[in-house]
């Protein structure tokens, strides 16, 4: 094979010369595969770092269902006016997907305790910690949701109460009472302080609503994914619990969606720019290599090679050129990569493979672009050249 | 003679030079523009996380346990402790007061309602707009539209003083017929004490909150119809602050004079919350650290990535420049060789050469500064709404930075070059 010859000649009489193009293409492919990994797992990242603001989706009885003379006054629940059945609480259960962070009962009841009335909220204690990750505690979390001796206390509930964790509080409504151990005090920076939380069955029997047919007032979702995930999610819960009600908690989702979109354009843009930096760095690399062949180049004509035949050969060196140093900045884009999501993240980068090709594809392109003086080469006359002009 | 060599070089072989001034323009300009961006970047998103609406919660400090359930407080209007509407000025006097961006004082009182099906609901007294008075003599405008931006409204929102209501969506909904726009309803007070009155409703708002549940009317009416004239019990703040680090977490008392001016003199949420607690006295104000904490925790993740992005884009600019340097000088090797043939110096030559390279650094440098800034009030607009301002300071920073790659770039094949014995140059090899 005379040509892959004559292609495997050049390459290695010019060794100096290529690396130095070499180490501006690797550069740049680098950069560029860092960055685009780097694009296409932030929306991930960020979506989980939003998970702190709480729960996404609420899901209550529909409205429908109200307006059918529901009386309002159930007694001692306050908040939302309707009750639904627990039993919702499996079909949720059996449409969960990786992506529910955390998932929760609620049922409020404005009890007595030492005859001031404090709210009273059951839910599921081994979830809320997952719920509101931003809630402190003091003393222990409780780690089972059929634990009906403990609950936890808001911060200013203990302040009036002077509750610590180890103590017992007294809660009372309508006669009934339960008496429970403060396994631990919160310190939730929101309404919760003022709370009492118990387990979901301590609520239904504060509220005589316990039993296989026990009522709550609505189920929390803490939902992981971009807006439009959540809103397919949501909707996927809506077709299959048609009686219920599946709403977006508006102020999360919404927000959420305006930051990362203008997040994600930023450093899209940041990533154009470089590109073009480093498209420029190449192109002038190449560029100087090829003012450098026009000497080789007179040497082929004078020879009687072809035009295009020669210019196969340069084209063909610029794209191993291009082809190594995208291959090779691929491997360092990872590793940079990497570098950057435990920088920022303080977790890994998925490495997509997809950058592979797309990084190797733009270096050979922009290898070939930076040999596009070479085309000026045809109108030189060997003589001319060779004379050393 | 030194100085008309380089005037000659740039008049005789403009086009040559074309390639290294705009490989200096595009990389300035880029860099530029990030820079631009970074510094501005922190800001931008603050403003941004204020869509999650208010990150402080006032409440009087002798309170009784709020009997609060997703934001409606559930106690008896006369339980509990007041806050002072008057006081309320104040807050723009305190030193990061240009950061309280807004703030909504709230007065629930449970009411029952004549002709509806529904009977028993909450009256939520608040503010849409409304003209605070500044102890400065200015006015302050605020209310709901800063401090809960994710609240909806069919209709329109009643205006301030009026007798008018917005109605809670869920509650419309179980009666639609009186809730409609434009209907009057009446109220009367739970101990059937005050007179009725009544209202006519302007609009039906969707909050995601209790506040579905409950009618929204001014403040003015609930203090009227509660007989609480100039008074509420909470109120919500959104301040723009800056991500909290080790010296916010501290206790103020710790902290040594000159660690308590820094920390004083930063927006960090727990020194905002510090001086509004200094103006007003007897009130205890509380971050909703959830959403304080997840704004603080984003805004340091993007800050850092884009500073690392930034610096990537400065290495890309650096490396295109010393480039695009390094190929010029390349491109003059006959050049070269004759000075040195004619008995120029090492030193001569590079100094020729250095100087054409900062010059063109220098020009390219500011028509860079000058594409950069437009290219920063592009990015600024079509990500955040509003252009990013040019940055006069970053001039000598990009021009230095110029200066620097292009004479690196320069350098290096200059080395090369003093090293080029002229013969064989000149003979063309």
């Amino acid at each position: 094979m005379m040509f892959g010859r004559l292609l495997w000649k050049m390459l290695r009489s010019n060794r100096g010369r290529l690396a130095v193009a070499l180490v501006a293409v690797t550069s740049g492919a680098a950069v560029i595969s860092a960055l685009l990994n780097l694009q296409f797992d932030i929306e991930r990242k960020l979506t989980r770092e939003f998970r702190t603001l709480g729960a996404n989706l609420v899901i209550s009885r529909g409205n429908a269902l109200q307006a059918n003379g529901d009386s309002s006054a159930t007694p001692g629940a306050f908040g939302s006016p309707t009750l639904m059945d627990q039993s919702v609480l499996g079909q949720i259960e059996r449409m969960r997907t990786p992506d529910v962070v955390a998932e929760a009962p609620f049922l409020y009841v404005v009890a007595r305790a030492a005859d001031t009335p404090v709210v009273v909220a059951g839910t599921w204690l081994d979830q809320i910690s997952k719920l509101d990750p931003t809630w402190k505690l003091g003393g222990e979390w409780i780690t089972s949701r059929e634990d009906e001796a403990q609950c936890l206390v808001g911060r200013s509930v203990a302040q009036q109460f002077n509750l610590a964790p180890g103590g017992q509080i007294e809660l009372g409504y309508l006669g009934r009472t339960a008496k429970l151990r403060v396994a631990g005090v919160i310190d939730a920076g929101g309404t919760e302080d003022n709370q009492v939380f118990v387990n979901l069955p301590v609520a239904q029997s504060l509220a005589n609503l316990r039993g296989p047919e026990g009522q709550i007032q609505f189920v929390q979702l803490s939902v992981n994914g971009t807006a439009t995930s959540i809103s397919n999610y949501a909707e996927k819960l809506a077709s299959s619990l048609p009686a219920y009600d599946v709403r977006p908690i508006r102020q999360v989702t919404e927000a959420e969606g305006n930051l990362l979109a203008h997040t994600r354009l930023l450093i899209l843009s940041m990533v154009l720019l470089i590109l073009l930096l480093t498209a420029l760095c190449v192109l002038a690399t190449m560029a100087a290599l090829a003012m450098e062949r026009r000497a080789d180049v007179g040497l082929m004509k004078a020879l009687g090679g072809s035009m295009s035949r020669i210019l196969e050969l340069f084209l063909a060196e610029v794209s191993v050129l291009g082809a190594a140093g995208g291959l090779i900045g691929c491997v360092v884009g990872v590793a940079l990569a990497e570098w950057m999501g435990r920088r920022v993240f303080g977790t890994s980068i998925t490495p997509r493979w997809d950058v592979f090709p797309l990084t190797i594809a733009m270096m050979v392109g922009v290898a070939l672009a930076g040999a596009l003086p070479l085309r000026f080469l045809g109108k030189i006359r060997p003589a001319v050249i060779l004379r050393g002009k | 003679m030194f100085a008309r060599i380089v005037g000659q070089s740039f008049a005789r072989n403009p086009r040559r030079k074309m390639l290294t001034v705009a490989a200096l323009v595009v990389g300035m300009a880029v860099a530029t523009a990030t820079l631009t961006i970074a510094l501005e970047v922190g800001d931008r998103m603050a403003r941004e996380f204020r869509s999650l609406g208010a990150n402080l919660l006032v409440t009087p400090q002798s309170d009784t346990l709020p009997l609060e359930i997703g934001g409606v407080d559930y106690r008896p209007v006369d339980e509990g402790a007041y806050l002072q509407e008057s006081e309320l000025g104040k807050l723009k006097t305190i030193f990061w007061r240009h950061n309280i961006l807004g703030f909504t004082p709230f007065l629930d009182v449970p009411t029952q309602l004549a002709g509806s099906r529904v009977t028993d609901t909450t009256l939520i007294g608040t503010w849409y707009e409304h003209d605070v008075p500044v102890p400065d003599g200015t006015t302050f405008k605020t209310g709901l539209g800063t401090t809960h931006p994710s609240w909806r409204i069919r209709g329109r929102w009643f205006r301030d003083g009026a007798n008018e209501a917005v109605v809670g969506m869920t509650l419309a909904a179980r009666d639609p017929e009186a809730f409609a726009i434009g209907k009057k309803i009446q109220v009367t007070h739970s101990d059937g004490v005050s007179s009725a009155a009544s209202l006519e409703v302007t609009g039906i708002a969707s909050t995601g909150g209790a506040e579905d549940n409950a009618i929204l009317v001014p403040l003015s009416f609930v203090q009227a119809y509660s007989g609480h004239h100039g008074q509420f019990r909470q109120l919500y703040v959104s301040a723009l602050t800056k991500p909290a680090d080790a010296l916010a977490d501290r206790d103020p008392k710790s902290l040594t004079s000159a660690e308590y001016d820094r920390w004083f003199c930063s927006p960090y949420i727990s020194s905002i919350s510090y001086q509004i607690e200094q103006v007003i006295p007897g009130i205890d104000v509380r971050a909703i650290r959830r959403v304080a904490e997840t704004e603080g925790r984003i805004l340091s993740r993007v800050s850092t990535l884009l500073w690392i992005v930034t610096l990537a884009a400065l290495i890309a600019a650096g490396l295109a420049v010393a480039a695009t340097s390094a190929a010029a000088v390349l491109e003059r090797r006959i050049e070269i060789g004759v000075m040195k043939a004619i008995g120029a110096t090492n030193t001569a030559v590079t100094a020729l050469f250095l100087t054409e390279h900062l010059t063109l650094a220098l020009i390219g440098g500011a028509i860079g500064f000058l594409f950069g800034a437009g290219l920063a009030r592009f990015l600024g607009a079509s990500v955040f709404g509003t252009p990013a301002s040019p940055r006069i300071i970053l001039l000598p920073v990009v021009l230095g930075l110029a200066a620097l790659v292009a004479l690196i770039g320069g350098l290096i094949p200059l080395r090369r070059a003093a090293r080029f014995d002229p013969a064989p140059i000149l003979r063309g090899e």
